[in-house]
C-alpha cells in the first residue's frame, strides 16, 4: 500500500520494505525521509536479522556422496517418468494397472464362493483395501503431476493436447476409483475425486486452440481451489494408510 | 569428465545416473539446510533430502529448464516437506508440552540441542530464543516465512508451494513475522 503523505507505515509496510516486495519501492522511499518510520524499520531489522543465526547442523564434505549412496539402491524402484509420445504410452499404461488393480478389488469384494477360484481367492479384505488405497493414491500422484504440469505450462498446443488426453483417461480412471471407494464408503476420498473430476473434465475439454486467458483460467481453477494442495495431501494421508494396513 | 549442472541435466534427463550422481553431491547440502529449517529436526531434514533426490529422478524429464536445477530441486523439497509437516501433525499431534511426545515439535527440541563448541558463543542465544519462537508458529506460516526469509523466493512462489493464493501466503508470512517479533523483541 502507498503510503498517505503525512501517515505511518504500518507493520504490514514494513515488513514488505524489508523482504524489497515489489510495490514496495514507496515504503522505502517514506522510510528514508520519515525518521519514526526509519526507527520502526530498524527494529524490524534488527529482528529478523536475528533469524539468520539459527544455527543448522553442519553437513561433512561427504554428505552429498552419502546421500547418493543411500539413493543408488532404490533408483530402480523409481522409474523415470517419460515425456512426449512414450511418456503417454507409460501414463496409459500406470491408467490401465490401476484399472486392473481396481478390478480385482471389485471382483474380490462383490464375488461370490463359486467352484471356481477367483482371481481374489487368496486374498483378504485387508489385502483389497490395501490395494484399493494403492491405486487411489498411484491415481492421484497422476493428478498431481499434471496438475503441476498446467500450473507452469506456458500454453503450447503441443503441451495442451498431451494434457487433455491424459486429464480424458484421469477421468475415467477417476470414476471407476470413485465407484470402488463408493462401494467401500469411503465418503471423503470419495467427495474429493469427485471435486478432482470436475475440474479434469474442464481441462480434458479445453478447445486445441486454447488461448492464453483459457490456459490462465484452469490455473487459476488450481489455485483458487487449492487444489494441487489438497491432491497432495490427500494422497499423502492414504499412503500413510496403505503403510498401516 | 565434469559437467556444470546444465550438462549434467541434460544428461541425467537421459537416463544417465553417473550425471544425476553429480547434481546429487552438489545440491545435497543446500536442500538438506532448507528441509532442516522447514522442520527443525535432523532425521527428519535428511530423510526429506532423500526424498526429494528421487522425486527428482523421476520426473526430471519433466522439468522444462526455465528454472535452474538448484531453483526446481528446492522447490521439490519444499513440496514434499510440507506434505511431510501436514501429515506429521495429521497423525502424530503435538502434545500439550512437557510430555515424551515433546519433541513431536522439533524446534522446540532445537532449542535444548547443544550446538558444537565453535559455533557455541554466536548460537546459543540465537538458538535459546529463536528456536522456540519458530516452534510457535503454524507449519504454514513457518513454511511460509523460511522460503521467503532464507530462500528468498517470490510469494507467488511460495503460494505455489502452500498451494494457496498469494495473498494467503502474503499473510502468513506477515503473521510469522508479527509473531517472532513478539517473542524475540526483547533479545533484538
Amino acid at each position: 500500500m502507498i503510503p498517505h503523505e503525512k501517515a505511518h507505515l504500518n507493520e504490514e509496510d514494513l515488513i514488505l520494505a524489508y523482504y524489497n516486495e515489489p510495490g514496495a519501492e514507496p515504503a522505502r522511499a517514506h522510510i528514508a525521509k520519515c525518521p519514526e518510520c526509519r526507527a520502526a524499520a530498524e527494529s524490524l531489522t534488527r529482528t529478523l536479522n536475528m533469524c539468520d543465526e539459527l544455527p543448522v547442523p553442519e553437513r561433512s564434505a561427504d554428505f552429498g556422496r552419502d546421500v547418493w549412496n543411500e539413493l543408488v539402491p532404490q533408483l530402480s524402484n523409481y522409474p523415470q517418468t517419460k515425456s512426449g509420445w512414450h511418456g503417454f504410452r507409460v501414463w496409459a499404461a500406470a491408467a490401465a494397472c490401476a484399472m486392473v488393480l481396481i478390478a480385482v478389488f471389485l471382483a474380490g469384494r462383490y464375488s461370490r464362493p463359486t467352484a471356481t477360484p477367483s482371481l481374489m481367492a487368496g486374498l483378504s479384505d485387508q489385502a483389497r483395501e490395501r490395494i484399493l488405497k494403492t491405486a487411489v493414491a498411484d491415481h492421484l500422484d497422476r493428478v498431481q503431476i499434471l496438475l503441476t504440469e498446467i500450473s507452469n505450462t506456458s500454453g503450447s498446443p503441443e503441451m495442451l493436447a498431451a494434457d487433455r488426453a491424459r486429464a480424458q483417461d484421469l477421468v475415467q480412471e477417476g470414476r471407476l476409483m470413485r465407484q470402488s471407494l463408493a462401494a467401500q464408503g469411503e465418503t471423503p476420498t470419495t467427495s474429493f475425486l469427485d471435486e478432482t473430476e470436475r475440474f479434469l473434465m474442464e481441462a480434458a475439454h479445453t478447445p486445441d486452440a486454447a488461448s492464453a486467458e483459457e490456459v490462465a483460467a484452469l490455473r487459476d481453477r488450481i489455485e483458487s481451489g487449492s487444489l494441487l494442495f489438497k491432491v497432495r495431501i490427500v494422497e499423502s494421508n492414504l499412503r500413510n494408510e496403505e503403510q498401516k494396513l | 569428465m565434469t559437467y556444470g549442472d546444465d550438462g549434467a541435466l541434460e544428461k541425467a534427463r537421459g537416463g544417465d545416473s553417473d550425471a544425476f550422481r553429480l547434481l546429487v553431491e552438489r545440491h545435497a547440502t543446500a536442500v538438506f539446510r532448507l528441509a532442516y529449517r522447514m522442520t527443525g529436526n535432523e532425521t527428519d531434514a535428511e530423510d526429506m533430502v532423500q526424498e526429494t533426490f528421487l522425486r527428482a529422478w523421476r520426473e526430471i524429464r519433466r522439468f522444462d529448464g526455465r528454472a535452474s536445477f538448484g531453483t526446481w530441486i528446492h522447490r521439490i523439497c519444499a513440496n514434499r516437506t510440507v506434505d511431510f509437516l501436514r501429515a506429521k501433525n495429521r497423525w502424530q499431534p503435538a502434545a500439550a508440552g512437557g510430555g515424551p511426545e515433546e519433541d513431536h515439535d522439533p524446534f522446540r527440541a532445537l532449542a535444548s540441542e547443544e550446538p558444537s563448541p565453535e559455533r557455541a558463543a554466536r548460537s546459543a542465544e540465537a538458538s535459546a530464543t529463536l528456536a522456540p519462537a519458530l516452534a510457535s508458529l503454524s507449519e504454514i506460516e513457518r513454511t511460509a516465512f523460511v522460503l521467503r526469509h532464507y530462500e528468498g523466493l517470490p510469494i507467488d512462489e511460495i503460494a505455489g508451494v502452500l498451494g494457496v493464493q498469494p495473498g494467503a501466503a502474503r499473510h502468513s508470512i506477515f503473521r510469522a513475522v508479527k509473531k517472532l517479533r513478539r517473542a524475540l523483541e526483547c533479545h533484538a
